[in-house]
């Protein structure tokens, strides 16, 4: 359904962006997870065609979406595309929401620009669609502002009216990051069965390794820009074969089977202006020798999954 | 272990004040809080947001006044001291806070910033302040060439090691930890938590650990209080005891594991934590909870270890 293949961005002459691939099909989720600056809410934007409004542009690569390159389409086809068969979920609600506008006509907008409906038509849509989000007493809700509600139920609408144009693509970056976890887990919950019900491809865009556990078929681990490993979820998980992912797992508490010393990674993230040369990670990593240093690695391909690093194969070799 | 700190009955309820519009309103946020904390454990506070335990955490070290209730630090009831015997206490009792780029004035270097708590309590080191302040810099694993750096020139995490350090630099025998990682990546947070661990073992520390991520708390603590708006709810004596409270069951259940063969259908819990200011009678849970009765809406169960663990529920699991 979309499909991106080495993706490259630049803001003049700093390129935040380089050789991120991956594919998402219908009924199915993929988890694009890094810590800040990794290049993943930037993976969005490329995608939703945003990347003019903040001074960027696609350097090279492509976006396809059902059969069409998204890079070299112009503005006014694009706007038919994005909110209608390219949904996006923000991390902050509000962002999404008019603060001086009631909810029903919000929601009710987005069926009217693009499934051409009526008002009438717009608003029994949104009712069923608040219906089947659990939302309580839809018909009520559409007389509420947003400030009159909580940030579970605002994350919900907005989530309503990316839904409200019939979207192919859902694309969510960090769409439960501001919530508390019992609020996350009715979301995330919420995501899974709009993925099976509906035939969605949903792009979760994620820090929380937990989360994509919980929920994606697929994995993209960015840093610094770039796609370093990718694969099926459990193999990522079961067998990381990039020094990254393998880290980034062992930061995360793992319950009370397994009481590990949490390690943490040396170092911090780099910022745009100073990403390493060669491979990004090689200041942090461990294993990392000369040739980290000045080559940028290649993917090493295994099966359905690939892992950019130099040592991949002797990751496996110690593995097996 | 004799306990360093004891905590009774501590409440702080705040007014709004009214106007032409709108009522004056009052809410509990901390509302009969009691635990011991004894020395060298590590007690943590978990609870979704608006449950209290940042005000909790500030009660403790008398940063705001609590409407009723003690705490006895050490021995002493911290109620009973002026201010300036208070700040005298405070040497020894040390906060550090959620938000490392807030908690540092921008214009000091970070030997000023390391510094300023002597300044404050007016006493002087044993050796050259720049040998004191370098030591504390290497013993939160931060390079000590960077003493004359400013907070924009160094990351969140080397920050937050700031922020640790200055918690430090008097010795203090309890350090409140308020959310100390929640604005780090991951990678950084399990550096700063490996950084407590080990000065926990170093130092001989207690810590009072407050924190919205119930595997960070189960991973760090010996003992854990769950909150719900204001209240302890349950007190998990260790970290593998079994939920009690219908709260803490769905707190462990909508806490993800970071391993896709562990997936669970989660049968989240409805509703969302109500206003404080308009608390329904009885159990502030009852109207989210799968098992409240008649009981439950009318009467307020209070924290009892009658059947198990300490747990405020009429019908414990």
């Amino acid at each position: 359904m979309l499909s991106v293949r080495d993706l490259g961005v630049a803001f003049g002459a700093v390129e935040p962006l380089s050789g991120v691939s991956f594919s998402v099909d219908k009924g199915e989720t993929i988890g694009i997870v890094g810590e800040s600056g990794s290049g993943k809410s930037l993976t969005a934007m490329s995608v939703m065609g945003l990347l003019p409004l903040i001074g960027g542009r696609i350097t090279g690569g492509r976006i396809v979406f059902d059969g069409q390159d998204l890079t070299s389409l112009p503005e006014r086809a694009y706007r038919k595309l994005r909110g209608g068969r390219i949904g996006l979920i923000t991390q902050n609600p509000m962002t999404s929401l008019d603060p001086l506008q009631k909810i029903g006509p919000q929601v009710d907008d987005v069926a009217r620009l693009h499934l051409g409906m009526n008002a009438n038509e717009a608003r029994a849509r949104t009712e069923e669609i608040l219906g089947t989000l659990r939302i309580p007493e839809p018909a009520l809700i559409c007389d509420r502002y947003p400030h009159q509600m909580s940030g579970g139920m605002k994350q919900r609408i907005v989530i309503a009216m990316a839904l409200a144009a019939d979207p192919d693509v859902l694309i969510a970056d960090e769409p439960t990051t501001a919530l508390d976890v019992t609020v996350q887990a009715q979301i995330i919950r919420l995501l899974d069965d709009l993925v099976k019900q509906r035939d969605l491809a949903l792009v979760l865009i994620t820090h929380d390794m937990s989360v994509v556990a919980q929920t994606c078929d697929k994995v993209v681990v960015m840093y610094a820009g770039r796609a370093v490993e990718y694969g099926p979820v459990e193999t990522i998980f079961d067998r990381p074969r990039h020094p990254y992912t393998q880290a980034l797992i062992a930061c995360i508490p793992r319950g009370l089977d397994d009481t590990a010393r949490l390690t943490g990674i040396e170092g911090t993230v780099p910022t745009v202006i100073n990403y390493p040369k060669g491979c990004p990670f090689h200041p942090r990593c461990t294993r990392a020798e000369a040739i980290c240093a000045t080559d940028p690695p290649d993917f090493s391909v295994e099966g359905d999954s690939a892992a950019a690093c130099h040592f991949a194969e002797v990751a496996d070799a110690q593995s097996a | 272990m004799p306990n360093l700190l004891e905590v009774r009955d501590l409440s702080k309820r705040f007014t709004s004040a009214g106007g032409p519009f709108r009522k004056a309103r009052s809410m509990h946020a901390v509302n009969g809080v009691s635990f011991d904390l004894p020395e060298g454990r590590v007690i943590g506070v978990v609870g979704e947001s608006g449950c209290g335990k940042s005000t909790l955490a500030r009660l403790i070290l008398r940063l705001i006044e609590p409407s009723s209730g003690t705490v006895a630090f050490d021995g002493d009831d911290l109620l009973a001291k002026s201010p300036s015997q208070m700040r005298k206490l405070r040497a020894r009792m040390q906060m550090v806070f959620q938000d490392p780029y807030s908690a540092i004035d921008p214009r000091y270097t970070l030997t000023r910033a390391v510094a300023e708590p002597f300044e404050v309590q007016g006493v002087k080191p044993a050796r050259p302040m720049a040998e004191e302040v370098a030591e504390l810099l290497e013993m939160v694993g931060l390079n000590p060439g960077l003493a004359s750096s400013y907070p924009h020139q160094i990351s969140g995490g080397q920050k937050q090691r700031v922020g640790i350090a200055r918690a430090l630099a008097l010795r203090p025998s309890l350090l409140v930890l308020d959310e100390p990682t929640a604005s780090l990546d991951v990678s950084v947070q399990a550096q700063i938590i490996g950084l407590l661990e080990d000065l926990r073992t170093e130092l001989g520390l207690t810590y009072l650990f407050i924190s919205h991520d119930l595997s960070l708390v189960k991973y760090f603590c010996d003992e854990i209080l769950v909150m719900y708006l204001g209240r302890v709810v349950e007190a998990l004596p260790d970290t593998a005891a079994p939920a009690r409270h219908p709260y803490t069951r769905t707190l462990m259940e909508s806490t993800f594991e970071p391993d896709p063969k562990k997936r669970r259908l989660i049968a989240p819990l409805e509703g969302e934590v109500p206003s404080p200011f308009d608390l329904p009678p009885g159990c502030a849970f009852a109207d989210r909870c799968p098992q409240a009765s008649a009981l439950c809406r009318t009467e307020t169960p209070a924290l009892s270890s009658e059947t198990g663990h300490a747990v405020a529920c009429h019908h414990p699991l």
